[in-house]
This record gives C-alpha cells, sequence and structure tokens, in this order.
C-alpha cells in the first residue's frame, strides 16, 4: 500500500498483496482439488479389478489393480478411434463455423445504428424459451434438410444459440467503444471492415469465451447423434458412452425378463469400463482448454489499438 | 411509408446480411418446430400420413393436456422447489462465479492461475450418472465416506437417501461445485477486457484493491451480470432433470425436496408417454419463463436502456 | 479499395448463409438410395420388396453383411429383400417413438412391454392391426407357436403383434447362492412363502455378517396372488379369478402382511440398508455376497445363472406358474401402420416363425463364419460372433433355434411342458386403456414412485407408511382410475364369456 510511485511502476499495479495472494491461492487450490478429485477418482476406479469394486465399492486405493477395462475398451479397436475422429471433427468444424455465424449475428444486434436491432434480439432470445420439441426438430432436419444419417446434423442443430449471441453482444458493447467505431467510420470504413479490424481484436476474450463453451458443447453433445445418426462409425464419443450408459440402466430396470438381461448384460461393460470411457472421453478436451486461454489477455488497452 | 422501409433497408443492409446466416438457422431450427407446440391442445394419435398431418387431425382436447400439472397435491411442491432451487441457482450462482472469477483474476501467478481454471472445468464433464455415484459413495449408508468420518466423531450412520433435511443443501453444493467452473469464464473474461489504465489511474488516487473491485470491476461486470440474469430468469421454470433425479438415485422418500417440474412430468408420463402432455408441460414452462422474462426486460429497461437484452 | 473489402465481407456472410443450403442439398449425395422398396407396389410381384425392421439391441458389425445373405433367401422364397436396423437398448424405446412419430418408413418393428410398449402405442395407432393378414398369410404363425401368445396379446379384441414362441408362463422362484447353502447346510425344501425364508437369513446374518442375505434392487415387490392391470401400479385383480374386481394392492390384506415381513426383515439387516435406491445387485451376484434373492425363471435358467456368476445357483419356487399380460407382451413384433407392403411383411413374419433356416441364420448368422453345427441340432459360436451376437428373444419364434454346445436335447420339450403348465390369469387378454384418466394416471404415478420402493424393499414401517400412501393415492385420484378400470373389465368379461 505504501508503495513508492518508483516501485509501483516496476511492480505489476493490478497486484495484491503477499498475503491475500497466499489466501486466494489457498481457495482456488481447495476448490480445484474438488473438482479434479472426483476425475481422479474416475480414473483410480477404471483401473481397479472388477472382482474387488463389486467387493469393496469404490476405494481410493483399490485392493487390486487391472488393465482389464482398457483391454475391454481397445479390443473394439478401430470403433473407438473413429469416434474420436468424429468428435474432433464436428467438433472443430462446429466451432469454426458458430462461432462464425454468432459472431456475425452478434455484432449486428450491438450496434446502436442497426434499426431492427430489438428485433433480431428478441427473434434470437424468443429461442431460447421457446422450443417446438424432439418430434418436429427431428422433422425439419431428416425431412426437410435431409440429414438423417449424416454429420451435419451434428453440426448444424448446435451452430446458433441465443444465449451466446447475447454474451458475445454484452462483450461487444462494454468492450468496443462507440468512439472507436466512429472512428472508423470517419475513415471511411464500411461495415465489415470496421467489425474484423477494430471489433474482433478488442473482443478477444469474448471470442475465446464463445469459442471456449461451443467447443465444450460439441464435445458433449450426445443427444443429436442418437436422434440422427444410424451408422455406428459416424457415433461421436460421448454418444457411444452414453448409449453403454442408458442400455445398461435398460437392462437392470428390464431385469424381469431374466434370460433377456443376462443374454444382453454378458456383452456390456462392467463398471469399470464405463469409467475407462469417462476417462477417455475427458482428458483429449482437457488439453483444448488452454488453448482458448490464451486469448483471455489482460487489459488491451484502448490506445494500442487506435494506433 | 414503402419508401422509408426501404430507406432504412438500405441503411442497415450490411448488418442485416450479418443477421442473414444465424435468423436463417433460428428460422429453421427454432421458428418451423414451433408449429409442432399445437400438440399441446392434441390427444395425439399416428397416422399412416406422418407427423403434420397425424398432428392436425388428431382430436382436440382443449387445455385437458395442461390439467395434470395443476389438478394435484404435487403441483404446489412441485412449483415451489422448482422456483426455489432456480431462485437459489441464480443469485448463488452469481456470487460465486464473480467471486471466483475475480480471485483468478487477482492470482499474481498466472501460470498457477490458469492450471486451477483448468481443473474447475472438469466436473462440468462428468455425467450426472457419473455425479450420482460419487455423491452415493460419499453418502451411502453403510460403504459411504461422509458416515465413515461422522462414525470417526463418534456421530451414529445417517440414512442420507431416506432423510430429505439436508438435501436442499446437498443438492446446491452439487449444483455450485459442477457448474460455477464454467460460468465464471464468462466473468474472467469480462475482467480481462477491462482497459487496465482504469486501474492504474484508480492505484495513483491511492484506492485499495476493495475499492478497486466495488468502484471498477463490479460497476463494469454490471452488463454482462445483467444479461447473465435475465437470460437465467427465462429458465427459472425449467430444473436440471439430471441434478433432480440422479443425484438423489430417484429416493421416493426425498420427493418433498427434490421433485420438479422435470421430474414430475418425467414419472408421470413414463407409463402413458403421451406427446400432447410432455408438450403441454415445455409449453407452460416456456410461457412462464416468457413472461419473467418480458417483466424484468421492461423493468432492465426502464433504469439503464443499454442492459436490457432487446 | 474499401469496396473491395466491404464485397469481400458481403461475400463472407452470403457464403456462411449458403452453406446452412448447401450442406443440406449435399446430403443426398451421402443418403443411400431409399426409394427402392418404396417404389414398388405390393402387386408388383416381378420386383423384390425390401422390408425395413427395426429391432432392439447393440448394433453389430456384420448386420449388414448377414441380412444380404438372409435377402438372398427371403428373396427365393417370398421374393423380398431385408434391412435391418438395430437400435440400442436403452435407446429403443425413445428414438422409436420419434420415428414412428415422425412417419419413418418402417416395416417390421420390436415392441414389448419394456421397450416401445405394446398397449400403448397400440392404443396411439402406431401398428397395423392384424386380424386379416394373419387368417391370410400367418397360418404357419398360428399353427406354430403356442396360441396362448396369440390370444393373449390381443388389445381390444385385435391382435396387433406376433408374439415370439417362449416361455409363455411367469414364474417366480427364490434363487439361493448354493455355496452358501452347503457351507452352512441350510434346508431350503421347506421354501416357499416369504416367510419361510426366515431362518435361513437369520443363520447368514448372523454367521456371515459381510454377506447381503436377501438381494434385491429398488424395483423388488413382494409376491401377492394378483396380477397388475399395468406393471407395477397399484391396480390389480386376485388371481384365483373367484371375483373380477379391481382393488388397490396396498389394500389387500395379502399385500399388508407381506409389508409387514418385509420390514421385520429389513431392521433385522437382512436387507441391504439402501435397497429402496438401489439399481442393480450385479456388484452381489459378482462378488457372491448375497444369499438368495428372487427373479423370473424359465427351463434350464439355473444352469445360465450357473455359468453367467461362476458358481451354483439353485432355485425354489415362489409362485404358480401365471399366464399374464406381461409375459406374453415380453417381446413381439408387430408391422408398422405406415408400412407399404403389409402383406409381404406378414408373408416374412409367417416365415420366420416357422422356418428353421431362416430363423436361426437372423439369430446366428452365417454359418462356417458365425457359428459351426456339431451335430444336426447343436451348434458352436464362432470367433466371428462377436461381429454378430444378437439377442434371440426379440427375434421372433425361439424354439425352431439350434442347441447351443451343452444344452440338452430335449431343451424346447422343457420349454413346451413348462408353457402347457403355465395357468392363464383371469385378466390375460384385458388391457386396460388410461385416455380417459391420462390426469389422474399421472398423478397416480407419482405418488407410486414416491412410496412403492421404500414400502415394497421394507425400508419404511408399513405401519405409519401405508396409510399415508393409500391417504396420497386416494387423494392422486386412483378411486377413479380404478373405478374407471372397472368398467372397462367389466365389459370385457361381459364380451369375452
Amino acid at each position: 500500500m505504501s508503495a513508492t510511485p518508483r516501485t509501483l511502476k516496476k511492480r505489476n499495479f493490478h497486484q495484491i498483496t503477499k498475503g491475500w495472494n497466499v489466501v486466494f491461492n489457498v481457495i482456488a487450490a481447495l476448490f480445484s482439488f474438488l473438482c479434479v478429485f472426483p476425475f481422479v477418482f474416475v480414473a483410480i476406479i477404471s483401473f481397479t479389478d472388477e472382482k474387488s469394486l463389486a467387493a469393496n465399492g469404490y476405494r481410493i486405493i483399490p485392493e487390486k489393480w487391472s488393465f482389464k477395462a482398457y483391454e475391454y475398451i481397445f479390443e473394439t479397436g478401430d470403433t473407438l478411434l473413429r469416434s474420436y475422429g468424429v468428435t474432433i471433427l464436428v467438433t472443430v468444424v462446429g466451432t469454426v463455423v458458430s462461432l462464425l455465424m454468432i459472431a456475425l449475428y452478434a455484432y449486428a444486434v450491438s450496434r446502436k445504428s442497426f434499426a431492427y436491432r430489438r428485433f433480431f434480439s428478441l427473434f434470437a432470445v424468443f429461442t431460447m424459451l421457446f422450443n417446438g420439441g424432439m418430434i418436429p426438430t427431428y422433422i425439419v432436419v431428416t425431412q426437410l434438410l435431409h440429414l438423417k444419417d449424416n454429420i451435419w446434423a451434428l453440426i448444424l442443430p448446435l451452430a446458433m444459440n441465443a444465449f451466446y449471441i447475447m454474451i458475445l453482444r454484452t462483450f461487444y458493447i462494454t468492450g468496443v467503444p462507440d468512439a472507436i467505431i466512429e472512428s472508423g467510420k470517419i475513415d471511411g470504413a464500411g461495415e465489415f471492415k470496421i467489425f474484423i479490424r477494430l471489433v474482433l481484436p478488442l473482443s478477444l476474450p469474448g471470442l475465446a469465451t464463445i469459442g471456449l463453451f461451443s467447443t465444450l458443447g460439441y464435445w458433449n453433445d450426445w443427444f443429436n447423434a442418437l436422434l440422427y445418426i444410424d451408422t455406428p462409425s459416424k457415433v461421436p464419443l460421448q454418444s457411444m458412452l452414453m448409449r453403454i450408459e442408458s442400455s445398461m440402466q435398460f437392462i437392470q430396470q428390464n431385469s424381469l425378463n431374466s434370460a433377456v438381461s443376462l443374454e444382453a448384460l454378458s456383452s456390456m461393460p462392467q463398471d469399470t469400463a464405463r469409467m475407462a470411457m469417462v476417462v477417455l472421453a475427458t482428458l483429449p478436451i482437457i488439453f483444448a482448454y488452454p488453448f482458448f486461454q490464451r486469448y483471455f489477455v489482460q487489459g488491451l488497452t484502448v490506445g494500442s489499438v487506435k494506433e | 411509408m414503402a419508401g422509408s422501409f426501404f430507406r432504412s433497408f438500405n441503411r442497415n443492409k450490411v448488418l442485416l446480411l450479418m443477421v442473414l446466416p444465424g435468423a436463417l438457422w433460428f428460422l429453421c431450427f427454432s421458428y418451423l418446430p414451433l408449429v409442432g407446440t399445437v400438440a399441446a391442445f392434441k390427444e395425439y394419435r399416428f397416422s399412416r400420413q406422418g407427423f403434420w398431418y397425424s398432428l392436425i387431425h388428431s382430436k382436440n382436447v382443449g387445455w385437458d393436456n395442461f390439467k395434470f400439472l395443476f389438478n394435484t397435491d404435487a403441483a404446489y411442491t412441485i412449483t415451489r422447489n422448482t422456483l426455489l432451487y432456480n431462485i437459489a441457482f441464480i443469485f448463488l450462482g452469481l456470487v460465486f462465479s464473480v467471486a471466483l472469477a475475480i480471485l483468478l483474476s487477482e492470482l499474481v501467478n498466472k501460470k498457477l492461475a490458469k492450471l486451477y481454471q483448468t481443473s474447475m472445468f472438469l466436473p462440468y464433464f462428468l455425467s450426472w450418472v457419473i455425479v450420482g455415484y460419487f455423491a452415493f459413495s460419499f453418502l451411502s449408508m453403510d460403504r459411504g465416506l461422509l458416515n465413515h468420518i461422522l462414525g470417526y466423531f463418534g456421530v451414529d450412520s445417517m440414512q442420507w437417501y431416506s432423510d430429505p433435511t439436508y438435501w436442499p443443501y446437498i443438492l446446491i453444493f452439487v449444483y455450485l461445485w459442477k457448474s460455477i467452473g464454467y460460468s465464471s469464464v464468462v466473468y474472467l473474461a469480462s475482467i480481462l477486457g477491462i482497459d487496465k489504465s482504469l486501474y492504474e489511474a484508480a492505484m495513483i488516487d491511492g484506492a485499495s484493491k476493495l475499492q478497486q473491485v466495488r468502484n471498477i470491476t463490479l460497476p463494469l461486470l454490471k452488463p454482462i451480470i445483467i444479461i447473465m440474469t435475465l437470460l437465467a430468469v427465462g429458465k427459472i421454470f425449467y430444473a436440471d432433470f439430471g441434478l433432480f433425479y440422479q443425484v438423489p438415485r430417484d429416493s421416493g422418500t426425498l420427493y418433498s425436496v427434490t421433485n420438479v417440474i422435470d421430474t414430475y412430468v418425467y414419472r408421470g408420463l413414463k407409463t402413458t408417454g403421451e406427446i400432447g402432455m410432455s408438450t403441454a408441460a415445455g409449453l407452460y414452462q416456456s410461457i412462464v419463463g416468457f413472461v419473467l422474462v418480458m417483466i424484468s426486460n421492461y423493468v432492465v429497461r426502464k433504469l439503464d436502456k443499454d442492459s436490457a437484452l432487446f | 479499395m474499401s469496396k473491395i473489402k466491404k464485397r469481400a465481407g458481403l461475400l463472407l456472410a452470403a457464403t456462411t448463409a449458403f452453406s446452412l443450403v448447401l450442406s443440406a442439398c449435399g446430403s443426398n449425395g451421402n443418403n443411400e438410395p431409399e426409394a427402392a422398396g418404396s417404389g414398388s407396389g405390393s402387386g408388383n410381384a416381378g420386383k423384390p420388396v425390401e422390408l425395413i425392421w427395426y429391432t432392439i439391441g447393440t448394433p453389430q458389425k456384420d448386420v449388414d453383411t448377414v441380412m444380404a445373405e438372409v435377402s438372398k433367401y427371403t428373396k427365393e422364397k417370398i421374393n423380398a429383400t431385408i434391412k435391418m436396423k438395430m437400435i440400442d437398448w436403452g435407446d429403443y424405446s425413445q428414438k422409436m417413438q420419434v420415428l414412428v412419430a415422425s412417419g419413418e418408413p418402417m416395416d417390421i418393428l420390436f415392441t414389448s412391454a419394456g421397450g416401445f410398449d405394446y398397449v400403448q402405442n397400440v392404443r396411439k395407432g402406431a401398428f397395423l392391426e392384424l386380424d386379416e393378414l394373419l387368417d391370410k398369410y400367418g397360418q404357419g404363425i398360428k399353427n406354430t407357436i403356442d396360441p396362448g401368445f396369440l390370444s393373449g396379446s390381443k388389445v381390444d379384441g385385435h391382435n396387433y403383434g406376433i408374439p415370439a414362441n417362449k416361455e409363455l408362463p411367469q414364474l417366480e422362484v427364490w434363487r439361493f447362492n448354493q455355496n452358501l447353502v452347503d457351507k452352512y447346510k441350510l434346508d431350503t425344501s421347506g421354501v416357499r412363502t416369504l416367510e419361510s425364508l426366515e431362518p435361513l437369513l437369520k443363520t447368514i446374518k448372523e454367521k456371515e455378517p459381510e454377506v447381503t442375505p436377501f438381494a434385491m434392487d429398488k424395483t423388488y415387490v413382494p409376491y401377492v396372488p394378483y396380477d397388475y392391470l399395468v406393471t407395477n401400479m397399484p391396480m390389480a385383480v386376485k388371481l384365483d379369478g373367484s371375483d373380477m374386481k379391481v382393488v388397490n394392492i396396498l389394500e389387500t390384506s395379502e399385500m399388508k402382511a407381506a409389508l409387514e415381513t418385509m420390514h421385520k426383515y429389513y431392521k433385522a439387516g437382512y436387507v441391504a440398508p439402501e435397497a429402496a435406491t438401489t439399481g442393480s445387485t450385479s456388484d452381489l451376484t459378482t462378488s457372491g455376497k448375497w444369499l438368495l434373492d428372487r427373479a423370473q425363471t424359465q427351463p434350464l435358467a439355473e444352469n445360465l445363472w450357473s455359468a453367467s456368476y461362476g458358481y451354483p445357483v439353485t432355485t425354489k419356487p415362489a409362485s404358480d406358474a401365471i399366464i399374464t399380460n406381461t409375459s406374453v407382451q415380453g417381446s413381439i413384433m408387430a408391422i408398422s401402420a405406415n408400412s407399404e407392403h403389409p402383406e409381404k411383411a406378414m408373408e416374412f413374419l409367417n416365415l420366420l416363425n416357422t422356418d428353421p433356416v431362416l430363423r436361426n441364420m437372423v439369430d446366428s448368422g452365417t454359418e462356417g463364419t458365425h457359428y459351426e453345427k456339431i451335430d444336426d441340432k447343436h451348434m458352436k459360436n464362432l470367433d466371428a460372433s462377436q461381429n454378430y451376437n444378437m439377442p434371440s428373444y426379440s427375434l421372433g419364434n425361439n424354439m425352431l433355434l439350434y442347441l447351443n454346445e451343452g444344452d440338452p436335447d430335449d431343451k424346447w420339450d422343457q420349454f413346451k411342458k413348462f408353457n402347457a403348465e403355465g395357468k392363464p390369469s383371469p385378466i390375460l387378454g384385458f388391457n386396460f386403456d388410461s385416455t380417459k384418466v391420462a390426469t389422474e394416471m399421472t398423478a397416480v404415478q407419482n405418488v407410486k414412485e414416491q412410496f412403492w420402493a421404500s414400502l415394497m424393499t421394507g425400508t419404511v414401517d408399513p405401519a405409519t407408511f401405508l396409510p399415508k400412501a393409500i391417504d396420497e393415492f386416494k387423494k392422486a385420484g386412483l378411486d377413479k382410475v380404478i373405478a374407471e378400470a372397472q368398467s372397462q373389465l367389466d365389459a370385457w368379461a361381459a364380451a369375452n364369456k
């Protein structure tokens, strides 16, 4: 607090005291642990021997370790790899397409000079509140757009999202002062030039946020595949996981017909294999986060862009 | 009049073009299927001629499909639970994620901060089924970690899954645990977008860190906070099905505090699967959300025109 | 310069807009020619008809290749080819509802009490009425499969599907972990009722504290001699047929007594403390830490169970063998209401249920690739069978199937004997139509979910919770539902006298 102007300049002025830093670090570390722990636990269970899991339940240090679950999964071989491929393709293409569409839409409705600003904002928000339900949507996708069993059926239904639009619009409004746009206009730049040259660089954190959300949305989506995809080789990872999960539940709930459940259960992976699939489905995407973090750049000052 | 429309159209041509792809998408994926909500007023029956034909020719039943949401003792419980939990989620979610975002932005070691952020994202990836397993491994009567710990302190084992007392807290905790890592990203990104010369100036004026947060960070976060809250208000009649179904393991004795609109509808229609009734339930949730959003947006607009949704 | 940029920008937006449209059109190229089947009328004998068949089970790699073989055979026999589409267990009900509602082309589909509910979907108009088709093209079916199936699966007096010929009655048994029975020399000979289990449970509880004496999950319901109108809903009719009266099962003296016994067992620790929320007991069966549970049986089930768990499992009957709606509707193949070729579909179903060559091909795949014959009755799965591992119960007449290695020669005779011994429930063939009381049904269903598992597993004391549950059911409108059911039942009974 009593820092002299000189040290103030040398030190990052946006910094807290050492004591608070320790406190904050402890809080953040504790919460992080709380978040990571279950995941580590999942990993441990996936390496537990099925028999000792049945006997002892979940344990942090299992009685007996085993790689059976992973062996089981890798036995299915190319299925898993292909699912990774589908997921990655859908995620990358989907994020690009949706970011492009959302960024454009959000920019237009952020501009005060846009006469239909309110209309198109409401037009978007309304879709968040009302939906026609599963069957009409299914009919539009399969019978109007003819996307049944097509990879685009995994991409397009998630391409727009009113929630993201409203967030990004706020980033534009708060992060890009009107003066900048006006100055662009005076320089004779068109709306697109202003958007690409002036607005986008200033809203990188916002774009990164929406890009991240969109990536996670695509990565985690399983429902569209359930509805639209028939060919096993086009099923993404999460959907594969979900199918196994729900099929397990179905068989357990319908165990009335005992012969059926026996027959079906014998071909089902056990608890440990399902946990292994969670691990395999989550690990790669964790590395996507740092990629977006790069764009959470601290304090781009207005002046620096104005050149 | 037509002339003025064309003039305004011309002036907004480029911006309209920017909106076009998205607007087409909304038309196709959101507005077209909306025709299906007619089913809420129908006793839907299949026919050879496909969905639309069946829909039009199914029997009209007026408001009958909505009755099951109100004509029952449970109506009060599920409405109350849905509303109260969502209010708690909106409020606590906001406080905690903004606090977390500020905290993360203040950490000196940026590498550590990034590591924390990444870890806080992990719960988002666990499905509710898996989260349900974990909750069980903590709360199970005979094998649960929590009862072991309580036993260590000489407290009797608790039947967690048959005692509703603690479930509101458990559910709120689980919700926050799973979601704030995700939702704090928006606030974090906003904070990082703040012009740092503002802090510089405040620092020179001798403002303390707390004052800086109160006088710079929070006011500048206000627009995004308002937007996020308004958007959440629209979903106030929807409940996260997995949270209220999987985590309490569908335990009947807990229904007084875990039954929400979505679980009620699911359980009620499990055997009959009436399309009309499930559509009616969705429409009811939507309309309440819509009315609330319109009202709160109107209020926000009166107070601060720029922060309103539309 | 700025003009060029502007144009480029315009182009960018326009491209995005059109990519939506383009991707929609471009997709046509990827689609398989679906028109193949729909073009030809059913009267056209020259061109084979493609039948689309939806069935339950994890999609198998070799389905298409096996169906190509099947199609060769069926083309010769009935001039039809088969396209099979498998939908995974857990997705089946939901996805079929969407597919059927949206008018997706299909001819044959699997339905059952548990997946894509048979009766409900008959009422919604999903399936074609088969009475005439059965007479015309289904004589083989009528002659082969147990008549109990066809009469029992009628809804409002008409047939809407062909049940798979397999075990017909429902027989409840107590299953024992024989290892523990032997270890403590337990006497299971006198076991039949719930009460008769007590000494066994007690011994194990005392001597093996680690073991769960009475294994059960949340779907467990004590056996009482009533038949439920709708599975797991409290409306039921007494099995002895003495009166055709619909009652609330919770108000019967039998259920009351059973619940008291269950609560006694629960308090004594014979039942796992969290039974009311337990989804599965597979951890107990894997580890062998259980003494007994209740299950439904069929001939040779003991062998199946023992082989699957890796230790001997024995059984004792817990009920009579009763033919109920549920047991009859365990697996049905129906013809879709929007089928383009209902006659061909019926011809195919007839062939599937009578022709061993076709039935075994559908079930086990190609001989020499997926399985090989050991003798004229038995077969052995080959390694490739993991690419074509089908659930037999959902694919038609089971009694045409080759026997597995180790199955006794008279396996299907045992099934026939088992079926012949079953007694029909007094309400076999009566299916309650809940449309008129749909509102009350949702409320009743919710009350049921709230109280059912904790009462049935004995977790809560029936002395306080039973009256409470009965009261809640009344408030939810159960009386109205029962009255409606009673009037439907009376009308049905009068018509079937």
